[in-house]
């Protein structure tokens, strides 16, 4: 049997190295309620020093597993130890990952990597650069320069968070359907980043021809 | 081979002859042959419990030889499948006994032709009390939901815990192992006994390990009795978490059993509770508790 001021952190919550903060949040409460000084439960077993040291110990690891950045520090330093294996701690960047994902939203994540390439393609792209040559840009140009860089409206939309319908729209050109001129000006400054154009240059072109 | 389940608590009033009764008249009327103990040396009562007024043998009758044999003092009671030795008409000196009387009297008991052998054992921490859990390795230890009753129960606990330890060790060698515990820390026999082992470990880490694994061995459980509405009904579980988290002796939480006013009543009129309240709460979870034993006692002779 280990001391309980021998165990690692996660044995002394008694959670998983890949418990979430929902998880270690609720594992130190219960705990806390274990050991604490008016506890039941632990009532005559620990002297009070021995209590206090168990809490500050307890303390020490909530605050250390709670903390964004302290957790990794500390798990390299278990993994080092080989208490734990690399790749079973819990990762910041799982809790994107929700039910509602879906695949496309996974191919979006592709687009934000080639954003850089999507510019260059555009730069190279001669049917792009005659359309970006215009002094003003339609929605059917936006379409045009969308398809020659084989994104897709649903890519765009689950990568700028703004609904499919309005991009549609800015590409049909139908501005009543959306919100107002102020998000049409957001819409169009996202959709073109989004694609690697410049967002200023998109935006004020297409805006040249509605009238405030 | 029998089922020996001794049943023990720190404190008095705490309902281990209310409990040992009522769970044995439970095991009876599900048809095994159960025997009640009253080792409570000091203070029987078990005999009441079970509705018999004036017992007219008891164990006393087996240590001073009077009975040839123990199953000579075992008494029958009004429940079918239910027999008890009692207590009442122990000798008033009997209180304390010596090591190997106990020794003789668990030896004759574990022989016994029963399915389950409940002892209910004496208030405290005498070596008493002590010893009959020790030399059993398991045990049903009860308390209540109350700072007096928990703190008695820990320190139950932890005497059997430093007595297992004295008899592993034998005398002189737990002596040596004392003095140099104490020498590290002071607290080491009065509040720490854990601490032994622990520097056991460190200087013979060969005798450490065989010493945990013997400890290992016991299998306790606790009971929390009178546990009243606005008690903490988790506390059970949260004291064997501690046990087992500081101590490293796995023990059981089997149930709660709710405080029930009718149990003085039933005490009062020497009926046996569950028959005189057959579908309160009390009576309820004491059926859980003996459903729990019986499937813990079929896993036990599975891995046998």
């Amino acid at each position: 049997m280990k001391k309980v001021l021998d165990l690692n952190f996660y044995e002394l919550l008694e959670v998983a190295f890949d418990a979430s903060p929902f998880a270690i949040r609720q594992a130190y409460k219960e705990m806390v309620q274990l050991y604490h000084g008016d506890s039941l439960a632990s009532y005559s077993f620990f002297s009070s020093e021995e209590r206090e040291e168990i809490l500050a110990k307890l303390d020490e690891a909530y605050s250390t597993l709670i903390d964004e950045k302290k957790r990794p520090r500390y798990d390299q330093l278990l993994i080092e130890q080989g208490i734990f294996e690399e790749g079973m701690q819990y990762q910041q960047d799982r809790k994107t990952l929700s039910l509602i994902s879906n695949p496309k939203g996974f191919r979006a994540h592709a687009v934000l990597r080639k954003k850089n390439e999507l510019t260059a393609m555009a730069s190279s792209n001669a049917v792009i650069q005659e359309i970006l040559a215009q002094d003003v840009l339609s929605g059917n140009d936006l379409k045009k320069i969308r398809d020659e860089l084989g994104v897709s409206l649903e890519m765009i939309a689950e990568m700028v968070k703004v609904r499919v319908v309005f991009l549609r729209a800015i590409e049909e050109d139908r501005f009543e359907k959306t919100p107002s001129r102020i998000f049409l000006k957001s819409f169009l400054r996202a959709y073109a980043q989004c694609i690697g154009l410049d967002a200023d240059l998109v935006a004020s072109r297409y805006l040249k021809r509605i009238p405030d | 081979m029998a089922h020996i389940w001794p049943i023990g608590g720190g404190k008095g009033g705490t309902g281990k002859s209310f409990l040992t009764g009522n769970i044995g008249i439970l095991l009876a009327k599900q048809g095994f042959k159960t025997l009640l103990v009253d080792a409570d040396l000091g203070a029987p009562n078990l005999h009441t419990i079970v509705g018999l007024a004036n017992p007219p043998l008891s164990l006393s009758d087996f240590l001073s030889k009077r009975a040839a044999t123990l199953q000579e003092t075992v008494l029958e009671v009004a429940i079918p499948n239910l027999f008890l030795i009692s207590g009442a008409r122990n000798r008033l000196d009997i209180a304390n006994l010596a090591h190997d009387q106990k020794t003789k009297v668990l030896h004759a008991i574990s022989r016994l032709d029963y399915d389950y052998i409940l002892m209910d054992l004496g208030t405290g921490t005498s070596f008493n009390t002590i010893d009959f859990f020790t030399l059993s390795d398991s045990g049903i230890f009860v308390c209540t939901p109350e700072p007096t009753s928990i703190e008695n129960i820990y320190r139950l606990i932890r005497s059997v815990y430093v007595r297992k330890i004295r008899q592993v060790l034998k005398i002189h060698r737990f002596r040596s192992l004392a003095t140099e515990a104490e020498a590290r820390n002071q607290d080491a026999i009065i509040q720490s006994p854990e601490y032994l082992l622990e520097v056991l470990k460190d200087i013979h880490p060969e005798e450490g390990r065989i010493l945990e694994d013997t400890l290992k061995a016991f299998q306790f459980k606790l009971v929390v009795n009178q546990m009243r509405r606005q008690d903490n009904p988790k506390i059970g579980a949260l004291i064997c978490k501690i046990i087992e988290r500081h101590l490293g002796l796995k023990i059981q939480f089997l149930g709660n059993v709710s405080y029930d006013e009718n149990v003085h009543e039933a005490v009062c009129r020497k009926e046996p509770f569950i028959d005189q309240y057959r579908y309160s709460q009390a009576t309820l979870e004491l059926k859980a508790l003996v459903k729990g034993i019986v499937g813990i006692t079929e896993e036990q002779t599975v891995a046998l």
